[in-house]
């Protein structure tokens, strides 16, 4: 039976080009929908911020995904290079005029070494003493931000300078060119992704977060492999940092560092699907829009932080009853593994 | 110097009195960890609502906060127990990043609750003892704090003593130890576990009851004690109830000697650094229990 079916896939192959648009159309649609986005008549700046926010939270649900999804260590303190990414950016556009096109990269340089001496010492440890030291370095950061006002702003927070339009400082007053930079990350971010996941660095870390012990067996380098995983992850958090610091124009320590905002960064892998190169892109998108309409919801009766009452029950429902995410349901049965 | 001396043997004396306070908010995590291997982040959200008890008791019905401990600990036991049933069943034996994502759910739902029911206001109680000072030689110290300080240190031995000596004690404890050999010599694990956990989180609730004597509460209070509650554990040793309580008092005697010698704002910054390095050099901290 399977001999002919085999031979009858041989003798009558699809015609290339076809093939080639199926494969690439669930990519490309999607792309052209958000670039043309600002072009449609029913298309405000509000459904656009909105749309940009989306796309900066998958960005940044992507970076978490990658030593929580696809490394398997928990860290809680995400916000850390979230927020050393914007303060970084920000005090060096404010104090120096050195704009964000270098900012960006020196917030991810201090990232990286952050991750470096965090990971070195706490990513030995299994199970929760590292999800605990991230938690503890992040609220320290709290502290440390409010403490030094002159460099920081303290607990008002930091505002950018604002210049007007201008690409040199990456400002905008319409949030029509933030659409197509957040874009740009999202599909940078999604390709790392898939890259990491097919390669022997990708396969190594999803050993190493299925089983430690086997994985050292089969002569993985565990410690190296989770270290390096975790400066990735952490390189790229403060790389779209600096979109989050330019749509937003301002930062405080609370949303850099806080427990809630490190909430906001990990549901878009976690609704969406651990592991997986889709679930945040997934994820991100449904998190934004049920946040904008339980704020619509709260600010119609009155009630302050029904938006944080929902991430809490998400975050349950989808822990205890779809630990794989919406990928996980839908494709359930289509695909077998989690290449995707 | 001799000024400097007095400062530092005041702060360090108010840092024990504070720390038995951070003691007994914190054992009911290090039991919870011990015997289950949970890491409750909904832990201070427990707290939270047994300070919210004592302030309802002293505003509605100028009862003293310190009164109402038993209540505040059935009412936080019964949440416990609840959380138990739904949430954390699934995951006994490992803190896997399942666990620890679900204990932060639940926290978020258990705060959002309570900012529904209480406003986002700070909230005062007030006890009986407040505002009176005790005076012994160039030391001073407030009567709560003290009366605070016995309350936590009687608990934490009568849990211990519960633990070691009666026959439930000693069940939780084997438990603990090997479930797999407990339940082949008859005990149930699955009561022994609820029943654990719905200790645990009776003492927190208890815990709130002894804090809001002097402290303000508010709905995000108990997100914001649980990283003096993980430090105090880790240093005292995640699942060792002594060794909490004297992590505890050692979280207190830092944080008040930054605070008076160095710098308020940065009180906590040292404590921070003290459990990275407890995590990178010795994780079990004094008396804890192996981590795997």
């Amino acid at each position: 039976m399977d001999a002919p079916l085999a031979a009858s896939g041989k003798v009558t192959p699809q015609p290339a080009r076809a093939a080639r648009w199926r494969t690439l159309a669930p990519y490309v649609l999607p792309i052209v929908v958000i670039a043309v986005l600002p072009l449609l008549p029913f298309v405000n700046n509000y459904i656009i911020a909105a749309t940009v926010r989306a796309l900066i939270f998958i960005s940044l649900g992507q970076a978490w995904n990658i030593v929580a999804g696809i490394g398997g260590q928990l860290s809680l303190g995400h916000g850390v290079f979230l927020g050393l990414g914007c303060y970084t950016t920000g005090i060096l556009f404010n104090r120096y005029g050195i704009p964000p096109w270098i900012g960006g990269w020196a917030g991810m340089l201090i990232s990286l070494a952050v991750a470096l001496v965090m990971g070195s010492m706490t990513l030995r440890m299994r199970g929760v003493f590292f999800a605990l030291a991230t938690v503890a370095v992040s609220l320290a950061l709290v502290q440390i931000a409010l403490h030094f006002v002159d460099l920081t702003g303290g607990g008002d927070g930091l505002a950018l300078k604002f210049f007007g339009n201008s690409l040199w400082a990456m400002q905008s007053r319409a949030p029509a060119p933030f659409l197509y930079g957040s874009l740009a990350f999202v599909v940078a971010y999604y390709w790392i992704t898939r890259w990491v996941l097919a390669s022997d660095f990708g396969f190594a870390m999803q050993a190493v977060r299925d089983d430690e012990v086997a994985a050292a067996a089969a002569g993985v380098a565990v410690f190296r492999t989770k270290v390096t995983g975790f400066m990735l992850s952490a390189a790229m958090t403060a790389l779209a940092a600096v979109l989050y610091m330019q749509f937003y124009m301002a930062i405080d320590p609370e949303a850099a560092f806080g427990l809630s905002q490190a909430i906001q960064l990990q549901l878009p892998a976690l609704l969406g699907g651990l592991g997986t190169a889709l679930g945040p892109v997934i994820g991100g998108a449904v998190m934004i829009f049920l946040s904008e309409v339980t704020n619509w919801g709260s600010t119609k009766l009155g009630i302050n932080g029904v938006d944080i009452l929902v991430y809490g029950l998400m975050l349950l429902a989808v822990i205890l009853r779809a630990p794989k995410g919406i990928v996980g349901l839908v494709f359930k049965n289509a695909l077998g593994g989690s290449s995707r | 110097m001799e000024a400097t001396v007095l400062l530092a043997l005041q702060a360090v004396l108010s840092g024990i009195l504070v720390g038995g306070v951070y003691g007994i908010l914190s054992i009911g995590l290090s039991l919870a960890f011990g015997v289950m291997r949970i890491v409750n982040f909904a832990h201070g959200e427990l707290v939270m609502y047994g300070m919210y008890a004592g302030v309802i008791a002293s505003r509605n019905f100028g009862v003293d906060p310190l009164a109402i401990l038993p209540l505040s600990f059935l009412l936080t036991a019964l949440v416990g127990s609840l959380m138990y049933q739904i949430v954390f069943r699934h995951f006994v034996g490992h803190a896997t990043l399942q666990q620890l994502l679900a204990a932060i759910g639940c926290a978020l739902v258990l705060q959002m609750i309570a900012q529904i029911i209480f406003g986002a206001d700070a909230r005062t109680a007030s006890s009986v003892f407040a505002g009176e000072y005790v005076v012994f030689g160039p030391f001073f110290v407030a009567k709560v704090q003290i009366v605070a300080f016995v309350v936590a240190a009687l608990v934490t031995l009568a849990v211990e003593l519960m633990l070691r000596l009666s026959a439930w004690g000693k069940a939780v404890r084997a438990v603990a130890d090997d479930l797999e050999a407990a339940e082949v010599v008859g005990i149930n694990s699955q009561y022994i576990n609820i029943g654990a956990f719905a200790l645990a989180c009776g003492l927190a609730g208890m815990a709130g009851s002894v804090l809001v004597t002097y402290y303000p509460t508010a709905p995000s209070t108990g997100f914001s004690l649980m990283p003096i509650i993980i430090i105090a554990t880790t240093i005292g040793g995640l699942g060792s109830i002594g060794g909490t309580f004297l992590g505890g008092i050692c979280c207190g005697v830092v944080q008040q000697v930054t605070a008076m010698m160095w710098n308020s704002a940065l009180q906590d910054v040292p404590l921070y650094v003290l459990l990275l390095l407890f995590i990178a050099l010795r994780p079990t901290g004094f008396f804890g229990v192996r981590s795997e």
